[in-house]
């Protein structure tokens, strides 16, 4: 099957390029029934992603400490795609529609205690955590751009 | 105020296939209680500009005078339709108003070309008086016959502005009578209004209510606006809106926003620019589409769009991811 063959190299392509050119770990595919190719899903050597509401509560936070809050990596996903193919809005939501915000084992490493006082930003690792698939786009000189695509409305970060 | 705002019906007009508001009322209305900014379209016909500083009419997008429609705080009137149908209708006492309206306006052109005829001539007058007085203070001291050609060189200066107004100054006194027997000057009216009813008349459709219009991106656009963010055409930077949390005197756009249809095939550099020109102005492109067979099971998803009512609209926000 052309098609697979095809989806398959797409999918190496990323994986390495995330390997060996961004330094992510723990670099693993992940398919599933109703996706209809699979997606990649690692860990990036530093936090790719913090929500502007994220942000605001870690500086609120790290006020109170007095001291800075150190921001561990989390595990995101990835969806391979080539520059020549074209996705409907319908595509896209039922991508979304088969994955847990947070990849698998994911959730069980997160020191997720929020015990109310001044932890509120923990929360966004855990069930405030929104769905967000990071996209990439190859292209047939194998240049590999990364661009975030997140479920619903979420502002834009304040870079 | 409240109370007057909530019986408001917003006339929308359709005139040429663009829908405009009027009534500074109804515009400060929508913004302030539906999220409608629009744009202000009205500049000077003969020195037209292209800046910021522009006035009534409001222009909306069909996506906008949909919303008011469907939220029943406005009505679409088709102008020519109606005009035609008010022109028609007129009766003989509308004709007889209407000479007699222009007669008014004839006779009021009369009195503001006689006053400004009165007015001329009160100036030239005290300049011919003027004139005289400096010519007599001029002449005494040049009383040898030698002088005469440099006094003659002074009044051949004054003769053309003398001769040209010279045979005014004798039938002036006479003037006044003769506008009588002279015909009304002849006017030609630039607008319609006095032939039409009253203008409290028109707060009510003549004509049966237009069809609101129903634009792809309608839903869309609905989806944002009932979530409290207002748009603005979105061409300055590549989209269909520009979306900002609140009005736009007040924040920066959040986004810039396509509107799909559910299985529209959007090509990946499309997603790819638009995101890279979003991040680049501090913004996220948004896309969105409206939900097809929303009730079909398996297609809820976390409901994450679907809060809207009647036709549920998925949207996804891109930005550069920094890698």
């Amino acid at each position: 099957m052309a098609s697979l063959d095809h989806l398959a190299a797409l999918t190496k392509v990323v994986l390495n390029n995330l390997e060996y050119q961004h330094d992510w770990t723990a670099v693993q595919t992940y398919t599933a029934s109703n996706l209809t190719r699979p997606l990649v899903y690692g860990l990036p050597p530093k936090r790719l992603y913090v929500h502007p509401d994220e942000q605001i509560a870690i500086i609120k936070a790290e006020k109170a400490l007095g001291e800075r809050i150190p921001q561990e990596p989390e595990l995101e996903w990835v969806l391979p795609l080539h520059l020549s193919e074209k996705w409907s809005p319908a595509q896209f939501a039922a991508v979304f529609d088969a994955i847990e915000a947070i990849p698998p084992g994911g959730a069980d490493k997160v020191p997720f205690d929020a015990q109310g006082n001044g932890a509120e930003w923990k929360l966004w690792r855990g069930p405030k955590r929104g769905k967000r698939i990071l996209l990439a786009t190859v292209q047939d000189d194998s240049t590999i751009t990364y661009y975030w695509i997140h479920d619903g409305l979420v502002k834009p970060r304040q870079n | 105020m409240d109370a007057a705002s909530q019986e408001r019906r917003v006339r929308i007009s359709r005139i040429a296939g663009r829908y405009l508001v009027f009534d500074i009322d109804d515009v400060v209305y929508i913004r302030r209680h539906h999220g409608i900014c629009a744009v202000l379209t009205g500049t000077m016909p003969q020195n037209p500009t292209q800046n910021l500083f522009l006035s009534l009419p409001v222009e909306l997008q069909a996506d906008e005078a949909r919303l008011l429609v469907d939220k029943g705080v406005g009505y679409i009137a088709d102008e020519l339709a109606e005009h035609m149908a008010q022109l028609t209708a007129a009766d003989d006492s509308a004709r007889k108003a209407y000479l007699q309206h222009l007669k008014q306006q004839r006779r009021h052109a009369q009195q503001v070309l006689d006053e400004e005829r009165a007015k001329a001539q009160a100036m030239h007058l005290e300049k011919r008086k003027a004139a005289a007085a400096s010519k007599a203070k001029a002449l005494p001291p040049t009383s040898s016959s030698s002088e005469p050609s440099s006094s003659s060189s002074t009044t051949s200066t004054l003769e053309p502005e003398d001769s040209l107004f010279d045979p005014s100054p004798a039938p002036a006194a006479a003037a006044a009578p003769r506008p009588k027997q002279t015909p009304l000057p002849g006017i030609t009216p630039t607008t319609s209004t006095a032939l039409l009813p009253s203008a409290t008349a028109s707060s009510t459709p003549a004509v049966a209510d237009t069809p609101a219009p129903s634009p792809p991106s309608y839903p869309l656009y609905r989806y944002l606006n009932a979530r409290g963010y207002y748009t603005t055409p979105g061409l300055r930077f590549g989209g269909d809106f520009s979306v900002y949390p609140g009005d736009p005197f007040r924040y920066h756009a959040h986004y810039l926003a396509n509107s799909y249809g559910w299985h529209d095939e959007i090509p990946l550099l499309d997603l790819v620019t638009s995101g890279r020109l979003g991040t680049a102005v501090k913004k996220s492109f948004l896309f969105g589409a409206a939900v097809e067979g929303a009730s079909e099971p398996g297609g809820g998803g976390a409901g994450v769009g679907g809060g809207d009512g009647k036709a549920g609209v998925r949207v996804f926000c891109v930005e550069w991811a920094g890698m």
